[in-house]
């Protein structure tokens, strides 16, 4: 196959599917409950015990206390993924607050929170190295 | 015969065949709202790791080439182009890949190559595409030597090749349950494949068939798709990345960076490169056999079902 036909055909598939994906509402994230995202921690997780689950206003994470240490799981796309926030470099964004996991695979998150709320997530945080 | 045989690129003449049944199953599962689940990001990023990894073969395939096209002046053996030779072909490098595969799931250097193929936790026709850019240097190009000293034109094995891939584009599907039980005892399907990409503790490290699952079969590693354990996809360890440069190198990256650390022995060193993925020199991390054996001292039992039997 002439190669500027198979680079037409490649530019043009996936530009075609990901515009039918994008229209057919594929595109949407998942939206983390209590519920949800004890159970999306668990999965990331298996045996821990959760203590405490904090989702955000928006549903686009939740902060975890867990047996395991603290963690954050949050919306990625329709899935959602985890990590424990030993290690992590948390700080304050203007709209909330920015993980950083020191982790190739898992690049820094910013997360929107409400003031209250950036302000006790802080505090759970803080609680929960402090007792680590 | 001569150094010239040549047969078509399998691979880039299916693309047509790709686009049309990956719009086919999205199709399927639009209408009938089951048989697996679409997500832009995540099939997007399959597709462009798909055409990087035939980039990548374009690129650096002229080296694995030329090796075997080396060995093949030395080889007194030529089993010729007949259909039968063509057969035996596919069939020892079916066996060649299962092999490959198994390494790539046991061996960190291999896996830090194939995994990008598993970080999807979606699991439709777009995720067969997800390939790697780096297996050139996993240096498994050595396997198809045997094939080629045994005298099977380099040719002939990169398009038996070719076709294997081929073959297992379409088991990437939620959208087919189960085959006629004849089909399933020989064949590698969408619910053995969906078994090897399921993520729980019983799927690890099972169904490295590439379209015969006889050798699963004979080697040990088959485990059947559970009805009440259906396969959670995707990584132990999910990336949290649509970036291709991230999902197709995150492996590398932690392995070396493993390799760097300050304290570490030759040994460990060599560990964090060729061990099961999970080794860790302080026992922090686990490996699969780790991960089965906390599963089953929650769940003791699920001791000798299927995946946990050894």
């Amino acid at each position: 196959m002439p190669l500027e036909l198979l680079l037409a055909l490649v530019a043009g598939g996936i530009a075609a599917i990901a515009a039918i994906l994008h229209l057919s509402g594929r595109s949407e994230r998942a939206v983390l409950t209590a519920e949800t995202a004890r159970a999306a921690w668990l999965r990331h997780c298996p045996g821990d015990s959760i203590r405490n689950v904090r989702p955000a206003a928006d549903g686009q994470a939740a902060l975890i206390a867990a047996q395991s240490g603290a963690g954050l799981v949050w919306a990625f796309g329709a899935a959602t993924v985890a990590r424990h926030l030993s290690g992590a470099e948390v700080s304050p964004s203007p709209n909330g607050l920015r993980f950083d996991f020191n982790d190739f695979s898992a690049p820094g998150l910013s997360l929107t929170l409400t003031a209250a709320e950036r302000k006790h997530w802080q505090a759970l945080i803080a609680a929960a190295r402090a007792a680590a | 015969m001569n150094g010239t045989l040549s047969y078509p690129d399998v691979t880039q003449l299916a693309v047509p065949f790709f686009i049309a049944a990956i719009l086919a199953e999205l199709l399927w599962i639009a209408l009938k709202n089951r048989g697996g689940r679409y997500e832009t990001r995540d099939a997007v990023t399959s597709l462009i790791m798909g055409a990087g990894s035939v980039a990548e073969g374009l690129l650096l395939g002229l080296a694995a080439w030329g090796g075997l096209m080396l060995l093949w002046r030395i080889t007194p053996l030529d089993m010729g182009t007949s259909l039968w030779a063509v057969l035996v072909c596919f069939v020892l490098d079916d066996l060649r890949y299962y092999w490959v595969h198994r390494l790539g799931h046991r061996v960190r250097w291999v896996w830090a190559s194939h995994v990008n193929h598993h970080s999807s936790q979606h699991y439709n026709l777009t995720t067969a595409l997800r390939q790697t850019w780096t297996g050139t240097f996993t240096f498994m190009m050595v396997v198809k030597a045997p094939m080629v000293l045994l005298g099977f034109h380099p040719a002939l094995v990169l398009f038996c090749g070719g076709l294997n891939l081929i073959y297992q584009f379409w088991i990437h599907t939620e959208a087919i349950g189960r085959l006629p039980r004849w089909f399933e005892a020989v064949m590698n399907t969408p619910s053995h494949h969906r078994a090897h990409h399921g993520r729980n503790a019983r799927y690890l490290d099972c169904n490295y068939a590439g379209v015969f699952i006889i050798w699963d079969r004979i080697f040990g590693t088959f485990v059947p798709e559970q009805d009440h354990d259906r396969p959670d996809f995707g990584l132990v360890h999910n990336i949290a990345s649509f970036n291709p440069l991230r999902v197709a190198f995150h492996e590398w990256a932690g392995l070396f960076k493993d390799i760097a650390q300050p304290g570490l022995s030759w040994k460990q060193r060599l560990l964090y490169a060729f061990a099961p993925p999970g080794y860790s020199h302080d026992g922090s991390r686990s490996t699969s056999a780790g991960i089965k054996a906390d599963h089953l001292a929650r769940h003791p039992e699920d001791a000798g079902t299927p995946g946990f039997d050894s």
